[in-house]
């Protein structure tokens, strides 16, 4: 069938499940034994974090000297990473809060898992900034405390308001998190039978008892959190985009550089959410709940957010030929044909060609070639960090400093097991908590509305 | 376990239509106590049941506006009265990069608050346990079922009337919820000894790690707090250089910074002839030669130049500085007696510098002129 | 006519005849005002005539960029009064007309059309190869030759499912928006760049294309607001609008008076914060004598008020409190224009007078004229929309 009927709407929920099925589904990973797979992907994910923890514990003993970083390059790849992973942590908030705000109803199925990545993410994003500091000890002292230097942090910093933004953004994801949990804790209190788990969650669930004057609470609640959410997002990753463009680093200060970061960490956070949700539809049997149709709408976000950075890219170039400032034009003509013009013309490709291959509709329901492309997607906005932070530093305004910056073996162990570290998590989420809303689904099956009284 | 106390009637309701039409009934039948459980928030039950709207939102702006002016406040002390610092040529109350902290705290404040607000009015955290938990009716709403509740503290509440009106309404599964004193106790139970070994157990082991985390565990590897580090310092040996030795005398004809050799070495008259005062006698440059005489010239000299000496005897007292002969030396013959010492009077050159033993010499005249000044002075 | 449509509550009433009267008296008093303005100060008057293009831009494109959307996110609850954004978007007719007057001032208002001073000034002969007059008028061309080509496709679909009903066109506008979306994109970038930027033609900033964007999609969904409003008040419009529909938009608003500080604001902070030259005269412009009143003035008007006049919930419903916010927020939109423009013609002293005055009366009396001849032969709904019924049933 070629035509759509628009007079209805398409149902999120595919096949009209009973409520009743849709708790077994959702609690069944929870109440069953892991298998021999899972255990597996744990090995491979710890493995991957113990090389990470190796290299780290060698860092911290020998100094930060074992890595890449020199003059001039003195943000090497823990930036890079930091802002990779931040970036990352973009889509989980931007599901459950921006597109709730929205009433895309679509959401519902992957706005926990989402917000479940989007914590991950900001944990793996957070390890980086407290390790560049070489003395990751002594990082009490980015908080404004009273201490007994009668020293106080410099609030014009923006590698200060990092600390406040992310220490934020953390904070309110988990409560946003924690509060979209409640009543499946509640659920899941009122199937289990063993003690422990009842225990467990008659505490985490807070007495809830899907009361309607608690719903109505709740449900404000919810609002005022996504209300404070949305904005909350876009300012993390502006305030990201402050730590590269208060500077006057041609190629870091440009005006464009907060919306631009914002809508490439969406893009990333999204494509790295269908990557993974590819895989949780199929293993836990969630296809008529995280639908073809969601994977599609979030394959057409990326298109968007893709053409965005696209958009951005350009007006960078355009603007530093436009402005006649010669530091700028040579900082974007060395970009793109300078030492790092691999690293940026990767970042093109995977950022701004390979996903316009979305345009069509067949590639956006086709489940490997969305997946290879959302995987490009990841390199590319790893790719671009790289080349902002790495291309503007060793081609500075000082030509007798330039250098070529490489990353050691160590920096790429740290990358690794920041890898392992979220994708351990990860597992141990889809194992431990319901990967997938039990209330919110519930609500957007067909038939469990009230119909409207006045029709 | 014994007295069971009536605490409602439940009825369960299959389709979400039954459920808004059985609760609007009941609302309007004059109920104010009753509830509404259900699996998902079922749209329009808030006029259903003729809620009020939730006020939470007031929570949110009081305390986000909280947060918002404890930001300001604390960055506009901090940065303008506690420790000004000029930073990138900004001025110490640099607004709009204090907007992003500002931004921060505030929805920090306001989402926390707001919260722990629904929890503690609405969910009477901790006093969480209900009636409710644990019956079959709560197995049921939760997972797929409507349920309505009618409570027992309602005025119009009897127990055949209340029956009557979820039979009326189509209700399945009527069925009354019992519980005893005990169950809905809100008694605070931090006086329980379990929960006070808690505390002791909670308090011995912070207080505990922290004390290892910052008297112990601070100073052991790799901690070295940047003590031992790969370099070559002063003392050590080095096989790097032929004389074994890591520190190296300074190449041949080699300068210290500032060094400048006094020219007029054994030759006062020279001295006094051709040395000329730099400084003018400008408040700045008194003050200093005030400050540096008292130091360094008054325990012999005396603060007034008239050569009593604080050192009662231990060191032999100077003459006077109010002498013709002092009076009518330059001040190039003056800074030659300080440089080089004279007779008893040891060299100060390595204890003032240059400026200091010019600025040291203007004060003295100024001394020398208070005790023998001019008639032109009086005008 | 599909079978779904029957049972909806909508019989075509013409606007009042008042309301036309009253766009031609605007109109007429508007254009008074602007010819002897001309004749008076054709400097000034340029300057104005800019402002007043880009407003009508604003209203026209704005419009027609909300049309695009809805069709891409296949939203439903905007689409009962999809027409009315259309109506708004006819404002992209007249633009030609609008920007006519420019071409004969060109030399009084961008400063780069100056040979003399372009071949003296290494900076803005480095910029000649965009920077000149005919590939100035090329540019402009080309803008308005998109826009209409877009504006009479979709609209033309759009009507024409009126009388058939047909799903297919609603697939087409599909297409025909997402086509669009870069096409938009890009005109509203380098118009923005064209006619605002080059003012100053050292001065350059990425992010003042997405400035730009940001006052037009809300100059735009204030006038909708405005208009939906008062009709759906004066039951001219199709029964089943209720507090939800006035909640989104509330809430759109809010946000996009939102999204535009949060440009304005980055812009702002990053040239203050890292202070180069080449990039902060701009801004010390808007400081200079008067113009600093006018600059706080402008933080007040454009994002103050109406953040706290549509904070609460109830106020994004209350249908009094969006008339006064969709009228403010126009009037920021000006506020902010002059804001844009006008430091360029008065450097250090903002001016406001008669002239001044002529062209939002102009403006409003053209935007009263084209929506009431667009509403004379056309259905003030999209009856014939497959989602229509949906969107009444629209609850949140």
């Amino acid at each position: 069938m070629n035509e759509i009927d628009y007079t209805r709407e398409i149902p999120v929920i595919e096949g009209r499940p009973a409520l009743r099925e849709i708790d077994d589904l959702i609690a069944k990973p929870l109440e069953t034994k892991p298998d021999k797979k899972y255990y597996l992907a744990l090995a491979v994910t710890l493995t991957m974090t113990g090389i990470g923890a190796i290299a780290l514990l060698l860092s911290f003993y020998y100094g930060t000297g074992l890595w890449g970083n020199n003059n001039p390059v003195g943000w090497g790849l823990p930036i890079v990473n930091f802002v990779f992973w931040v970036g990352i942590g973009h889509a989980g908030t931007l599901i459950s809060a921006i597109l709730f705000l929205l009433r895309q109803r679509w959401r519902n199925g992957i706005a926990r898992f989402a917000e479940g990545m989007t914590i991950f993410a900001v944990m793996t994003a957070g390890i980086f900034p407290l390790i560049h500091v070489g003395r990751p000890w002594l990082a009490g002292y980015l908080f404004p405390y009273p201490n007994q230097h009668s020293l106080w942090v410099n609030f014009t910093s923006p590698l200060l308001w990092d600390v406040f933004a992310v220490s934020t953004y953390f904070t309110v994801s988990f409560i946003f998190w924690y509060v979209g949990l409640i009543p499946d804790f509640a659920t899941l209190r009122d199937r289990t039978s063993n003690k422990i788990k009842k225990l467990i969650y008659s505490v985490t669930s807070l007495g809830w008892r899907h009361s309607n004057r608690h719903w109505q609470h709740y449900e404000m609640v919810y609002l005022i959190l996504a209300g404070f959410a949305t904005p909350l997002v876009l300012s993390v990753h502006t305030i990201v985009s402050f730590d590269f463009a208060v500077s006057i680093m041609p190629g870091w200060h440009t005006t464009i550089f907060p919306p631009y970061f914002v809508a490439g960490a969406v893009f990333s956070g999204f494509a790295m959410v269908q990557n993974v949700l590819i895989f949780i539809r199929k293993i836990f049997n969630y296809e008529h709940i995280i639908t073809l149709n969601t994977l599609e709408r979030m394959n057409k976000i990326i298109l968007l957010t893709g053409s965005m950075v696209g958009y951005a890219y350009a007006m960078e170039f355009f603007i530093a030929w436009y402005s006649g400032v010669q530091p700028e034009q040579f900082t974007f003509i060395n970009r793109a044909f300078g030492p790092y013009a691999w690293a940026y013309w990767i970042m093109v490709s995977c950022n701004v060609i390979f996903p316009q291959l979305f345009w069509v509709k067949k590639i956006r329901r086709s489940i490997p070639i969305m997946f290879v492309i959302a995987v490009l997607v990841n390199v590319g906005m790893w790719f671009e960090r790289f080349v902002i932070t790495v291309t503007s530093l060793s081609r500075d305004y000082l030509p007798s400093s330039w250098a070529y910056y490489a990353p050691t073996l160590v920096d790429g162990a740290i990358l690794l097991g920041s890898f392992g570290f979220f994708f351990t998590w990860l597992l141990l989420f889809t194992k431990t908590l319901p990967v997938v809303s039990i209330a919110e689904v519930k609500a957007v099956v067909e038939g469990s509305q009230p119909s409207h009284g006045d029709h | 376990m014994s007295d069971k106390i009536l605490y409602g009637y439940t009825g369960i309701f299959d389709t979400p239509d039954e459920i808004i039409l059985a609760a609007n009934k009941v609302a309007e039948d004059g109920y104010k106590k009753f509830d509404v459980n259900t699996p998902y928030p079922v749209h329009g039950m808030d006029n259903a049941m003729k809620l009020p709207v939730s006020k939470l939102g007031y929570a949110a702006l009081i305390f986000g506006l909280t947060g918002t002016i404890s930001a300001v406040t604390l960055m506009y002390f901090l940065s303008v009265f506690d420790y000004p610092i000029v930073i990138g040529g900004k001025p110490f109350f640099a607004f709009p990069a204090f907007v992003p902290i500002i931004f921060e705290v505030t929805v920090l404040a306001a989402s926390i608050a707001t919260v722990v607000t629904m929890i503690a009015l609405f969910f009477k955290f901790p006093n969480i346990s209900h009636p409710l938990h644990d019956t079959e009716y709560m197995k049921k709403v939760s997972s797929n079922k409507y349920g309505i509740l009618l409570q027992a503290d309602d005025l119009k509440f009897t127990e055949e009337s209340a029956k009557e009106l979820l039979a009326k309404l189509g209700a399945k599964d009527i069925t009354a919820i019992y519980y005893d004193q005990a169950e809905i106790s809100t008694e605070h139970k931090i006086f329980e000894p379990k929960f006070i070994s808690l505390l002791i157990i909670i308090a011995v082991v912070v207080s505990g790690s922290t004390y290892f985390a910052l008297n112990k565990l601070m100073f052991m590897v790799p901690f070295n707090w940047m003590m031992e580090q790969s370099k070559i310092i002063p003392q050590d040996n080095n096989s790097f250089f032929s004389d074994g030795k890591a520190m190296r005398t300074p190449i041949e004809g080699t300068v210290a910074r500032g060094n400048m050799p006094y020219q007029f070495k054994g030759d006062p008259e020279s001295a006094g002839k051709y040395l000329k005062n730099t400084l003018l006698p400008t408040e700045k440059n008194l003050d200093l030669g005030k400050k540096k005489y008292d130091i360094y010239c008054s325990p012999c000299h005396g603060y007034y130049g008239e050569g009593d000496s604080r050192l009662r005897g231990q060191f032999p007292n100077p003459p006077s500085l109010h002498s013709e002969k002092v009076r009518t030396w330059t001040d190039g013959r003056l800074y030659h007696v300080i440089t080089e010492g004279q007779n008893i009077m040891p060299s100060y050159a390595s204890q003032m510098t240059r400026k200091e033993r010019w600025a040291t010499i203007l004060y003295l005249r100024v001394l020398q002129r208070s005790l023998n000044a001019k008639e032109s002075d009086l005008e | 006519m599909s079978s779904n449509q029957t049972n909806i509550d909508y019989s075509k009433k013409d606007l009042p005849g008042i309301l036309t009267k009253l766009g031609f008296a605007l109109f007429g008093v508007g254009l008074v005002i602007v010819i002897s303005a001309f004749f008076i100060d054709h400097t000034r008057a340029a300057f104005n005539n800019l402002i007043l293009l880009l407003f009508l831009t604003s209203i026209g494109l704005g419009s027609l960029f909300f049309v695009a959307l809805e069709y891409l996110a296949g939203a439903v609850w905007s689409t009962p009064f999809r027409r009315v954004l259309e109506f708004f978007a006819a404002t992209l007719v007249i633009l030609p007309i609008v920007a006519l007057p420019l071409l004969f001032n060109m030399h009084d208002l961008f400063h780069w059309t100056h040979n003399e001073v372009v071949q003296s000034d290494t900076l803005l002969k480095s910029k000649s190869g965009y920077l000149n007059v005919s590939f100035f008028i090329i540019r402009m061309i080309a803008f308005f030759v998109i826009w209409l080509t877009f504006y009479f496709v979709i609209t033309r679909n759009s009507k024409k499912q009126d009388i058939s009903g047909d799903q297919s066109l609603t697939s087409k506008n599909i297409k025909i928006s997402a086509v669009f979306m870069p096409f938009f994109a890009l005109t509203v970038t380098f118009s923005a760049i064209d006619w605002i930027m080059s003012l100053e033609p050292h001065w350059f900033s990425t992010i003042l294309g997405v400035y730009y964007f940001s006052g037009t999609v809300l100059a735009a969904l204030a006038a909708a607001t405005l208009a939906i409003v008062l009709l759906v008040e004066k039951g001219y419009f199709v029964k089943g609008m209720v507090r939800d529909h006035y909640y989104s938009l509330g809430a759109l608003l809010f946000a996009f008076v939102n999204f535009w500080a949060y440009i304005a604001f980055s812009q702002y902070l990053l040239i203050w914060y890292a202070n180069l030259p080449e990039e902060t005269f701009w801004f010390l412009h808007r400081w200079e004598g008067n113009w600093m009143f006018v600059s706080i003035g402008l933080i007040i008007v454009h994002f103050i008020v109406p953040y706290f006049g549509l904070l609460s919930q109830p106020s994004k419903m209350d249908p009094k409190r969006l008339k006064f916010m969709s009228v403010w927020i126009l009037f920021a939109h000006f506020y902010d224009l002059y804001w844009l423009v006008m430091p360029t013609y008065g450097k250090g002293y903002a001016v406001f007078g008669w002239i001044e005055l002529g062209f939002p009366i102009l403006a409003v009396g053209l935007l009263i004229l084209i929506f009431t001849f667009k509403s004379k032969n056309q259905n003030l709904i999209p009856i014939g929309d497959p989602k229509l019924k949906r969107g009444l049933n629209f609850r949140l």
